[in-house]
């Protein structure tokens, strides 16, 4: 499959302090890229490097095949974009804004702006000051899929949506995939990856832990098990099983955490007196944390 | 998914020029008239006290009217290049060219525009070009409203203002104002905050003119002079309008412009 962003060995520095470093990822056509990091990650810096407003200290980045720096401006007129608080001339109306830009990508009209519009909610009359961060966010998004792109690049984009027009959002998004679109995604709210992403990339402290796609993140997951019995038990009977750790005695309440195949304990715990049985999928969240756990001891 | 392709350079320096002129759109209101209302009112004064004036003039020290290129002030022309054209309106303008010629850059990149812009496919040379024609144009209407309120105010009160005269004086502005505007657009190219743009090239334009005064009264700094702008600023009313010295300040304000356009191609936006 053709990749639409390939890094190589991508690092960004400023002076003495750390952009990002060494970051190669490949993000094929039509997928739906989450990008996962806390503040200062690296998250922006990537995106900003990819748009050419930065300028790689070493590594290279190619979108469609392009140079990032080289072919830019190609580039540009081939994806849309959102940075996390979008700003523009205060006193801009959202039509002026889109008529602008319009003119900046070289279209005869406002492309799908009004239908847009109309499923954000947003007013595109008011100037942009009169509008609350959220309002003025989604006029960004307008402006980022107008143009039906074949690339989106968004960055932390629902700050300041609430719930209905994130799940609006959503839904646009995948649509927009469907349509052979490739989007990528930066964001700290994990379970809009979770719900909406193919795979994701963690980066930590400028450096990419890992990329997986969710399903096989969550798959080689621990679940946690949590069984109420009508007897007490000993812990060192289930410590024993293969895949399981963390087992704890509560009273008659057993807890433990079990990875890979789940059919040993089963067959444990199938010879005591069950009166109740949770088995919880971690949440991306709880995922996450674990690989800056596994990336800090390493 | 049809593969979409830039606008050609062209349609985009156009598409940037009018965007720059609608956000500007005041422009002429604020500058032009005001410094055209002040200028008018100098005209204005000149029939109450032309016949005190000139013989005032005669008594100043040599030094000052050396400094301040008096010569004589025999009418209204004269006046408002003394009063208007020496210091108030060359000062005014190119402040306002140093600050309208770095707003798409500097300006916009402090306010995170640039970050919505660039994302577009918008070379950041047509961006500075587009930016750098707008402000020579709101330029030149300032300068065109300040000459026409000063002629006709000098016609309401009876002083006779010269035309020509007066639009060599105005017109004169505007090659300094370029000049300063590329000044600014070349700190740009390397600086990324607005403040210290405006402030490098302000007191740049500040220290050319003492640099100018200082040469025009002490005969040991005065070959200096040709380092300060203001030295082919010069006094067009009362010499003529220099077209060597304003196709040359206009020149270097350019060539600084495109200098600056290059390194700001080259540079991060932060």
């Amino acid at each position: 499959m053709t990749a639409v962003i390939e890094t190589a060995a991508l690092t960004k520095s400023y002076g003495d302090s750390r952009g990002i470093e060494d970051l190669s990822l490949q993000v094929p056509k039509g997928e739906i890229f989450g990008f996962l990091g806390p503040n200062g990650a690296g998250k922006t810096t990537t995106i900003r490097t990819l748009l050419d407003l930065l300028h790689p200290t070493a590594g290279s980045a190619l979108l469609f095949g392009l140079d990032s720096h080289r072919d830019s401006r190609a580039i540009r007129s081939r994806i849309g974009n959102l940075a996390g608080d979008f700003a523009y001339e205060d006193r801009t109306t959202g039509n002026e804004l889109l008529t602008l830009f319009a003119r900046l990508r070289g279209m005869d009209d406002l492309g799908s702006a009004a239908d847009l519009a109309e499923r954000f909610r947003a007013d595109l009359t008011k100037p942009l000051r009169e509008l609350s961060r959220g309002n003025r966010q989604k006029i960004g998004l307008i402006q980022a899929l107008f143009h039906n792109p074949e690339l989106l690049i968004l960055d932390e984009p629902t700050g300041g949506l609430d719930p209905l027009m994130q799940e609006e959002f959503l839904t646009v998004v995948a649509e927009h995939r469907d349509k052979g679109a490739t989007v990528f995604l930066s964001s700290h709210d994990l379970s809009e990856v979770e719900r909406i992403c193919d795979r994701v990339g963690i980066i930590r402290a400028g450096r990419l832990a890992a990329i997986e796609s969710v399903s096989e993140m969550k798959g080689r997951a621990y679940r946690k098990v949590k069984v109420a019995l009508g007897d007490a038990v000993d812990a060192g009977a289930f410590a024993s099983l293969l895949g399981v750790d963390s087992v704890s005695i509560d009273g008659n309440t057993l807890r433990l955490r079990v990875l890979g195949d789940i059919n040993p304990l089963v067959e444990a715990i199938a010879k005591l007196d069950v009166r109740d049985l949770e088995v919880t999928a971690p949440s991306l969240e709880e995922l996450f944390l674990e690989y800056y756990d596994e990336a800090s001891e390493s | 998914m049809p593969t979409a392709t830039p606008p050609t350079t062209s349609k985009s320096f156009i598409a940037v020029l009018r965007s720059d002129l609608h956000f500007q759109r005041k422009v002429p209101l604020i500058w032009g008239v005001s410094l055209g209302a002040t200028c008018a009112l100098i005209a204005a004064m000149w029939p109450s006290i032309s016949g005190a004036i000139g013989a005032a003039i005669k008594g100043y020290p040599e030094a000052i009217k050396q400094a301040f290129s008096i010569r004589e002030l025999s009418n209204v022309n004269q006046y408002v290049d003394v009063e208007m054209l020496s210091f108030i309106v060359p000062f005014a303008l190119a402040f306002f060219a140093i600050r309208s010629a770095t707003r798409a850059m500097v300006w916009a990149e402090e306010h995170g525009h640039l970050d919505s812009l660039l994302a577009l496919p918008l070379s950041r040379r047509v961006l500075v070009a587009g930016s750098f024609l707008a402000t020579a144009i709101l330029l030149a209407v300032n300068l065109l409203i300040m000459w026409g309120m000063t002629l006709g105010m000098a016609e309401l009160v009876g002083a006779h203002a010269s035309p020509r005269a007066l639009a060599s004086g105005f017109g004169n502005v505007f090659p300094l104002s370029v000049a300063f505007a590329g000044f600014a657009v070349l700190l740009a190219g390397f600086l990324h905050r607005s403040a210290a743009v405006t402030g490098i090239a302000s007191g740049t334009l500040v220290a050319m003119y003492v640099v100018d005064l200082v040469g025009k009264i002490s005969p040991e700094l005065h070959d200096v002079r040709i380092a300060s702008a203001f030295r082919w600023y010069g006094s067009a009313v009362q010499d003529g309008f220099a077209w060597s010295h304003a196709v040359g300040l206009t020149g270097v304000g350019l060539l600084l412009a495109v200098v600056g356009a290059e390194l700001f191609q080259r540079r991060d936006v932060l």
